[in-house]
């Protein structure tokens, strides 16, 4: 997984709006936890990496797509077929259902990390009036993220370059040297990307307790309202899809 | 801890969250969420280890924990925490996550009694924060039929049956239980490794 730090959004066919793009965070991680169905899912999912598309970064889409198939395909084969070991089916079953489960919340992340620039975030929810103590926190969680995976697979590498293996028997013997070798490298360097983080927005001006203002433009357009009335329609109609299901409608 | 007192002159008069300080917390937060995560998927096979996850994470995440309050010192830290820990790990059942926000409040208490000074109450303050790993579960005490359901349609039989077997009365106040063990665990390794580390490099 490529994860840059900044996103952009000029390959785009359509420019959406941070604020779309957290609704639709929340609708994501709403859908895995009251949606009861394969179905519901697998039809919010495609329909979030349809926008991925169109926000401009296909190839992402096409791969979380052919993903998301081999998943479906896997599962359907599963509860189509009797007989077959019970340990495969069940470690099969395990890893496909955190995949479904996880992949709503973790797309709709990736869409606002890799197509929103952090000062249209910024800008955009400052329109809202919401305070700047609110916002930051929340702009620097999400850029966050891809850096803590980042350092995540940079310390594993250099874990690996000294002979320090991180397989599970290793850290079932050692787990609190595992927890050292671990996080205080992450810790470190995340610190000092925090330190450097701050030092660019204290030369920004971000400390002033004065309205700023923006080069960038802030308007909700068509496409953001569709997407709104898309996303909560979905969401209702797995909810609704799941009711059946649990009520039995599909046995 | 070496240091009973915290002397850090320069910020010590400033009770106000700087930019600086919400930057600390959302990153803080950013990595909180990662680490707990991955625990929670790495531990999330088996049902009994599921719901036992309080004791893992208090035990991995007390010292990100300790880090981002010790390096704010101001009043705020905790409660962003809480807050996006709140938002991202149960905003899917809604009560769960008013919990969530109520634990970091009262986390931050516990601070405010410390006057942002006293080191035993920052290392006291995530014996409560903890408590908030109980919160994504809340929807399997009080949802208990809505809850198995999900977890056979995805799971399968076995593992609802497994997870419903072990949800009942006295397993809420087991795992809080746990979840104090664990951060009590952390905590000790966290002061450990904050005088190995970072009182050393001067972080903190």
């Amino acid at each position: 997984m490529d994860l840059t730090f900044y996103g952009e959004e000029t390959k785009g066919l359509i420019s959406v709006d941070p604020r779309t793009k957290v609704l639709i965070f929340i609708t994501s991680s709403l859908v895995c936890v009251s949606s009861f169905s394969d179905l519901g899912i697998a039809l919010y999912s495609v329909v979030l990496c349809i926008l991925f598309a169109l926000c401009g970064k296909p190839m992402t889409a096409l791969k979380a797509g052919i993903a998301l198939g081999v998943v479906l395909f896997v599962r359907a084969v599963m509860g189509s077929s009797q007989g077959a070991p019970e340990l495969i089916v069940m470690i099969l079953t395990l890893v496909t259902t955190s995949f479904m489960f996880a992949f709503p919340p973790i797309m709709s992340v990736l869409l606002i990390i890799k197509t929103t620039r952090i000062s249209h975030f910024l800008s955009a929810f400052q329109a809202m009036h919401i305070p700047v103590k609110a916002i930051v926190p929340a702009a620097v969680f999400f850029r966050f993220l891809p850096t803590v995976t980042d350092e995540w697979n940079g310390i594993r590498k250099a874990m690996a370059f000294r002979g320090i293996s991180l397989s599970p028997v290793q850290v079932i013997t050692h787990p609190w040297r595992t927890i050292e070798y671990v996080l205080i490298p992450m810790l470190f360097s995340s610190i000092s990307v925090m330190e450097e983080l701050a030092a660019a927005t204290m030369a920004r001006g971000m400390d002033v307790d004065v309205r700023r203002s923006s080069y960038e433009k802030v308007k909700l357009r068509a496409a953001d309202y569709l997407l709104i009335v898309l996303f909560i329609a979905l969401f209702a109609l797995s909810v609704i899809v799941g009711e059946m299901v649990k009520n039995g409608a599909f046995l | 801890m070496a240091k009973k007192e915290i002397v850090n002159t320069s910020t010590n008069n400033d009770r106000k969250m700087r930019i600086k300080d919400l930057i600390f917390a959302g990153a803080f937060g950013a990595i909180y969420i990662v680490v707990m995560l991955i625990v929670v998927m790495v531990t999330g096979m088996v049902p009994v280890l599921y719901l036992m996850n309080p004791l893992f994470v208090g035990i991995v995440c007390a010292t990100i924990y300790e880090l981002c309050v010790l390096k704010v010192h101001k009043f705020g830290a905790a409660l962003i925490l809480g807050i996006l820990f709140a938002v991202t790990a149960s905003s899917g059942y809604l009560p769960g996550m008013f919990l969530a926000i109520g634990i970091a409040v009262l986390a931050e208490v516990v601070l405010l009694i410390g006057k942002y000074k006293s080191k035993k109450f920052f290392l006291i303050s995530y014996l409560v924060f903890n408590l908030n790993m109980v919160c994504p579960f809340t929807n399997l005490y009080f949802n208990k039929s809505s809850f198995i359901a999900m977890a056979t349609e995805y799971y399968g039989e076995k593992y609802a049956n497994g997870v419903a077997a072990l949800a009942t009365g006295w397993m809420p106040f087991a795992q809080m239980g746990l979840a104090v063990l664990g951060a009590g665990i952390g905590v000790l390794i966290a002061s450990k490794l904050i005088r190995k580390h970072f009182e050393k490099a001067g972080i903190v």
